[in-house]
């Protein structure tokens, strides 16, 4: 696994540059708790072989706005709906209720104080 | 522009296997936008095994994520575990896996070829598929002790070894199957009445299935060549067993269904190869360490591409596992290929698909 | 043409399913089924329970130190972690039986709940009764140890006043 790190406001342009849809598949986004900090990660898979996993990650706040990328990569929504749904991140127009009731509490996925 | 209809298919639905919800809009009998929702079954899955389960246990629980690719899910767990403990499996054990794994893709599609039957208003062929799809259940109960819920793959190895009657009985009734199979190709491709319900239906192109990183057999027949077992050969040696991608080009139910039917030759070929080469070693490599970094790990279910991520810290409880299943990477596909059909197909449409709703929502 | 011939026919044909009732399913030899337990081989390391990914298995303790096995087969999973971790052969098994219904009567879920809660309420309450008891002991052999030393002291002083 390649990891490289980004930042949010540099998020979008390191992926654009990156992505390539006939070279790469988005295969999913993930979050870690870092303490107070959280780490997104993008995962990417190449379709060539030998391929390998990219993972683009980044520490935010708690809170924080993680800008989205569903106009770089189109399936990108369900991955962006889960998070904001199971870990309670904020992603830039995405609305919660897709993985989860509109009305439930959202990031049963956190660690419990 | 005609008048729009909003009309519900789920949660429940007589051609919904699972809780899966669609809102078509349609004009007359045409489908402009679809909506979907898999909010039914989330079961908390990840956060059980980062809090209650050792890293051990987990195994067992990550194969009740989904009944029918269970060994799917328990071998990718136990292969981003021993990642984390820096361990190596013995080779019988790598073999076995392949087997139980080819094995359960043999029945998850018969299954899904006799649901797009079935849904395709075909139900002597429902019926047909499901009377020739037993055998693989019964393989898998002589080699793993159980119908469903395998509990195959541990950490470090396989819990069971692969007796010689059980591999005379697996060759057996393969010789028996490929007749069946030969016939249920002959149906699948030629019957006139199920053309007309799959043929030209649910298309999706290669570059629409590029755009939206779909997986599995979804892809493979609207030509796109992913499969995990292409790609990967340091975890399980496909190559070595005879394997080959399958593809087609038209993209709709009738390609899905051709794709399945060839992938269970390939599948057939695999365990023949398994059998035949199977290497004599030990079944589990015994370790003590504790998981520690972190490691990702691909692997080819039935539905196709199951991505495990999983972060340890030094003690019994993993810090984060994360779970992508095969249909969550084609839900954006699948809400795509709805658009300017008929709603009437819309049940074949879902059915082609072979949605896992379990392992989507967890 | 030909699939409609070929139903036709199978209308004549034997039914393919078995008869259930009156001749038995598939079952393997080594099919998966209840968890057997061996009392006189066991060394009560209670590793089977640590490794149980249901908590199918509990131990309990009695104030003499005596543990007694408990097994649930309504919870149990069949997957043989136990029998692996055990490390004496033959004190757990795996039996080729299937596990048999479960009965109102039995209060198999909330009956085995409460009686887990117990198991390892008796265990807490072992430990400290023999925390307790060797904190007793070790208070009594201090108190016997500085008796003794106030002995001697007191037979050293003695003596000396003696010698005095």
């Amino acid at each position: 696994m390649k990891k490289i790190e980004t930042s949010l406001a540099t998020l979008k342009n390191d992926l654009a540059s990156f992505y390539n849809p006939a070279e790469h598949h988005f295969m999913v986004m993930n979050a870690v708790e870092m303490g107070e900090k959280m780490e997104v990660q993008w995962f990417f898979c190449d379709y060539a072989h030998p391929c390998e996993t990219t993972c683009f990650f980044t520490l935010i706040e708690r809170g924080e706005e993680v800008p989205s990328i569903k106009d770089i990569v189109d399936s990108a929504w369900v991955a962006e709906a889960e998070l904001v749904d199971l870990m309670n991140i904020n992603v830039e127009n995405t609305a919660k209720g897709f993985v989860l009731e509109p009305d439930f509490e959202s990031g049963p996925l956190l660690k419990k104080k | 522009m005609g008048k729009q209809y909003e009309i519900p298919v789920g949660a429940q639905h007589i051609s919904l296997l699972e809780p899966l919800h669609f809102r078509f809009t349609t004009e007359n009998e045409k489908i402009v936008k679809t909506d979907a929702n898999v909010f039914y079954v989330h079961r908390g899955i990840e956060q059980a095994c980062c809090s209650k389960f050792k890293f051990r246990q987990v195994s067992f629980v990550v194969g009740r994520v989904c009944g029918l690719c269970s060994i799917s899910h328990t071998t990718a767990y136990s292969q981003v575990a021993e990642k984390l403990l820096k361990i190596e499996i013995p080779r019988r054990a790598k073999y076995l896996r392949m087997l139980v794994i080819e094995l359960d893709r043999i029945h998850s599609h018969l299954l899904c070829l006799s649901h797009v039957a079935e849904n395709s208003g075909f139900e002597a062929l429902f019926m047909k598929t499901m009377q020739y799809r037993e055998f693989s259940m019964e393989l898998l109960e002589a080699v793993c002790g159980n119908r469903i819920q395998y509990d195959f793959s541990i950490v470090g190895g396989v819990t069971r070894d692969l007796k010689p009657e059980v591999a005379d009985m697996i060759l057996k009734r393969l010789d028996h199957f490929m007749p069946q199979l030969e016939e249920l190709i002959g149906i699948y491709k030629n019957n006139w009445t199920l053309s007309l319900k799959n043929k030209g239906v649910g298309r999706i192109s290669k570059e629409d299935a590029m755009r939206l990183n779909v997986v599995g057999p979804f892809a493979r027949a609207a030509g796109l060549a992913v499969d995990v077992r292409n790609e990967t050969e340091d975890l399980l040696p496909w190559k070595e067993v005879g394997y080959e991608m399958i593809t087609d080009t038209a993209g709709d139910v009738h390609a899905r269904n051709m794709v399945r039917l060839r992938e269970i030759e390939v599948s057939i070929r695999i365990i023949r190869n398994v059998i035949a080469g199977l290497p004599e070693s030990d079944l589990v490599t015994e370790t003590k360490a504790f998981p520690e970094g972190e490691a990702t790990v691909r692997l080819e279910a039935p539905r196709g591409e199951l991505f495990y991520y999983a972060k340890g810290n030094k003690t019994q409880v993993l810090e984060r596992l994360k779970i992508k299943a095969p249909t969550f990477s084609n839900v954006a596909g699948m809400v795509h290929a709805f658009t300017n059909n008929e709603y009437a197909s819309a049940p074949a449409i879902i059915a082609s698909y072979d949605p896992c709703l379990s392992c989507t929502a967890r | 043409m030909n699939t409609f011939f070929s139903a036709i026919g199978n209308l004549f044909k034997e039914p393919v399913t078995t008869k259930y009732p009156f001749e038995p399913t598939y079952k393997p030899d080594d099919y998966r089924g209840l968890i057997g337990f061996e009392e006189s081989l066991c060394i009560w390391c209670r590793r089977c329970e640590l490794a149980c990914p249901p908590g199918a298995i509990v131990f309990s303790q009695d104030m003499e130190g005596k543990q007694t096995y408990h097994y649930n087969r309504a919870v149990c999973i069949y997957c043989g972690e136990c029998v692996r971790a055990c490390p004496k052969e033959g004190a757990l098994f795996q039996t080729a039986e299937p596990a048999p219904c479960a009965l109102k009567e039995e209060n198999i879920n909330n009956g085995w709940n409460q009686l887990f809660d117990e198991a390892l309420d008796s265990r807490e309450k072992f430990a400290a009764e023999k925390k307790r008891k060797a904190a007793e002991k070790a208070a009594a052999d201090k108190a016997a140890a500085a008796a003794k030393k106030a002995a001697e002291e007191q037979a050293g002083t003695n003596n000396e006043t003696s010698a005095g």
